[in-house]
């Protein structure tokens, strides 16, 4: 009897799960990989290699859903598959970390040629995966370990940290300036300091404060942080989360009449906060995706000749943007007061306001070989040893392994107990 | 300075604390009747989602705030149909409201992702809020926080006060004897239960609409789990229900003005799970249990043939 009851409900439960799926909406949110096929609208293919195609896999560690990190690889994802007439491409999205290994099993007998791992902790699941399957080629986001077949590739976001922390220093009132951090991360800390270098160069009173969330991803949470970091006195806020909110905290705040500037994270957020967001780190992995592609097309990359190939783009290979929305690098209502702050050039002494500043480190940092970066010593940490000498520009090792704070950052890096 | 921090924390406690409020407050109801509802954290999200997509649609939140409810009653006659009608497992069929809810969202939310949305705007209370201290702790919100607050001695006097809430509990109780009083048992479940669904709907519309308003997937981010969880903290009484509810609020208002103080968040976080786990292990004795009233017949289906 009993039983019956149990069947008749769950019988019930799948026809809704059936309704709801029949209501015709995108891809299914649970991890499964989900086939998109390219549309055929570019132009056709040369004849000699028309025959050629290549299916690539990416394994995401969040929801497409979110508002950050595992977004951006899908827009990626889906402009590369528009160009591409030769390429077919496929996903899987919150594949939790333990789990990519079986993912990637299921990609590869599926018959993909490339598999794009897009979370550090899938960095020796993919190691193991290209070991298993020399033939294939795969390429895993933010980690440090290749092999033959196995390359790496990162957009880093420190010179935009750094522009950002310009103008935050500029615009601080208090002096007194929050960041909302994800994990105490090497990547995090490195984003954080030059924030704090940034703040260094224009104001030497200003003080950042730290908030570990513990959490790429946690609305509730950030807003927590940046409400206690604004209870304090901060009146300045950057953040690493993949969400919004930190910004629309600072709105509420500025229609309330405590104006606070805040920089955004990832995805375009101007419309989320149009009187307080200043500026923001805005991501292209398209651009990394392309060229990482068009070389396994054109037989530049292959199964064998990935173990040096490491990407580490950004402002010169157009892999990040300065800005709150796409070709808006500053938020038009605060270029008058960027404008109004004079500061002197620390290279060549000559008077600029923060504006210039920024336009002039933005135009430095874009160039072939940039002549200006913002790990250049002398730079201190907070007991003040000496960790960059004057002169010396931290190059991707010391920058890649970061675990210690800028002078005029407040607290210490949790370390792992 | 020292003040402006202590009104800070207490004001984000009130508003952290509202949908976890609200969803316990809901969830009371469906226990007392006799029916655990693990979907709490699914018909929250689906709340959330609806109340952004309809303010989106309609440019008025508390249309928003009205579909979120429906969403989460509708949701709840699933959880009913299965565990009262088919009698069956309520634990199975809450876990799966869940899931599904999560999933559901997910999938209606796609094409909201990076909207922005009109949030419902604070309503301070005239003069009140001008008391010194209290006025912005208390009376500087939005009326969702209100509502929440004004439903607690309502449904507390509904409860325990009135002819309704004696024939809640007995049926939670004792539901053999309260259908051999004329008491309809099928009918006050669903009813309790759509209770619950409608309350947390509305806290999925405080997510979306007032805390953080935007839609991300998974945006409750466990809150649903807190309420079940809050419930048995609060004993099934929506008295205690506001004393919890802002208990876990004010950890989570506080632990960011903690943390530099060296007192890690991993700590906070599980200081609630903690207090949920005493509590529960103080239920189970047969004395305590009676003396605050655990509905006896909490997770059992009934039906008449059976006796």
């Amino acid at each position: 009897m009993k039983s019956k009851y149990g069947i008749i409900g769950l019988a019930w439960f799948l026809l809704l799960l059936l309704i709801a799926g029949c209501v015709g909406q995108p891809p299914s949110p649970s991890p499964k990989p989900t086939t998109v096929t390219p549309t055929p609208t570019s132009t056709p293919t040369p004849s000699s290699v028309s025959e050629k195609k290549i299916k690539a896999a990416f394994i995401y560690v969040g929801p497409i859903g979110d508002y950050g990190w595992t977004h951006a690889h899908d827009k990626a994802r889906k402009y590369v598959d528009n160009l591409f007439p030769w390429l077919k491409t496929s996903y899987a999205e919150s594949v939790a970390e333990g789990d990519a290994d079986r993912y990637i099993d299921r990609f590869i007998h599926e018959g993909y040629d490339v598999v794009f791992t897009t979370s550090f902790g899938y960095m020796d699941s993919t190691i193991e995966a290209g070991k298993k399957y020399p033939d294939k080629i795969f390429f895993h986001c933010s980690g440090y370990k290749r092999y033959k077949n196995v390359g790496t590739y990162f957009a880093e976001f420190y010179q935009l940290y750094y522009l950002n922390g310009l103008m935050a220093g500029a615009l601080t009132k208090s002096n007194k300036i929050g960041y909302v951090g994800a994990y105490p991360t090497p990547e995090v800390v490195r984003h954080i300091n030059a924030f704090a270098l940034g703040i260094k160069e224009v104001n030497s009173e200003a003080k950042v404060y730290v908030r570990w969330l513990f959490s790429w991803y946690d609305p509730s949470k950030a807003k927590e942080a940046a409400e206690s970091l604004i209870a304090e006195g901060v009146d300045t806020l950057a953040f690493t989360e993949d969400s919004p909110t930190v910004v629309e905290v600072g709105q509420e705040h500025t229609e309330k009449g405590q104006q606070i500037y805040t920089f955004a994270h990832y995805s375009p957020m101007l419309k989320f906060g149009p009187d307080t967001v200043v500026s923001g780190q805005l991501v292209h992995w398209e651009k990394i995706y392309e060229d990482i592609l068009s070389k396994i097309y054109t037989g530049i990359y292959n199964s064998t000749n990935l173990e040096n190939v490491d990407y580490w783009w950004m402002l010169k290979e157009h892999a990040v943007e300065l800005g709150v929305d796409y070709g808006t690098p500053i938020n038009p209502k605060f270029i008058n007061q960027l404008k109004a702050v004079k500061v002197k050039e620390k290279v060549t002494g000559q008077e600029m306001s923060v504006y210039d500043l920024v336009m002039l480190r933005l135009k430095q940092m874009s160039e072939e070989v940039p002549t200006f970066d913002p790990y250049t010593g002398p730079i201190y940490d907070q007991n003040g040893k000496l960790r960059a000498k004057p002169g010396e520009r931290l190059g991707h090792d010391p920058l890649w392994t970061m675990d210690w704070f800028v002078s005029n950052v407040v607290g210490e890096v949790p370390k792992p107990s | 300075m020292e003040v402006e921090l202590i009104i800070s924390v207490l004001k984000l406690t009130m508003e952290a604390g509202t949908p976890l409020l609200l969803g316990t407050l809901g969830e009371i109801y469906a226990e007392r009747s006799g029916v655990l509802n693990l979907g709490v954290e699914g018909m929250m999200i689906m709340g959330a989602v609806t109340a952004f997509a309809s303010t989106i649609y309609t440019g008025n939140p508390w249309v928003g705030v009205a579909a979120a409810a429906a969403v989460g009653g509708l949701m709840s006659l699933i959880h009913s149909f299965i565990s009262i009608t088919l009698k069956g497992n309520q634990i199975v069929s809450g876990l799966a409201l869940t899931m599904f809810g999560l999933g559901l969202s997910g999938l209606i939310g796609k094409n909201y992702i990076g909207l922005t949305v009109r949030r419902i705007n604070e309503f301070s209370i005239p003069a009140l809020s001008k008391i010194p201290f209290l006025g912005p702790i208390i009376f500087q919100h939005d009326l969702l926080v209100y509502l929440s607050l004004a439903l607690v001695p309502i449904m507390w006097f509904i409860l325990f006060k009135t002819r309704i809430g004696i024939n809640i509990r007995s049926v939670g109780e004792n539901p053999a004897a309260a259908d051999t009083l004329g008491v309809n048992v099928v009918l006050t479940r669903y009813l309790c239960v759509f209770t619950g669904g409608v309350l947390a709907g509305v806290a999925g519309a405080y997510l979306s609409l007032v805390y953080t308003p935007e839609w991300i997937e998974g945006m409750t981010a466990g809150k649903g789990w807190i309420v079940i969880a809050l419930t048995i903290f609060s004993t099934w009484n929506p008295l205690n229900a506001l004393v919890g509810a802002y208990l876990f609020g004010g950890i989570d208002a506080i632990q960011f003005n903690l943390q530099p103080l060296g007192i890690p968040v991993n700590v906070l976080k599980m200081l609630p799970y903690l207090m949920t786990i005493i509590v529960l292990l103080m239920v189970t004795r047969k004395t305590i249990r009676k003396k605050i009233g655990a509905p006896a017949a909490l997770g059992i289906p009934y039906s008449r043939e059976e006796k």
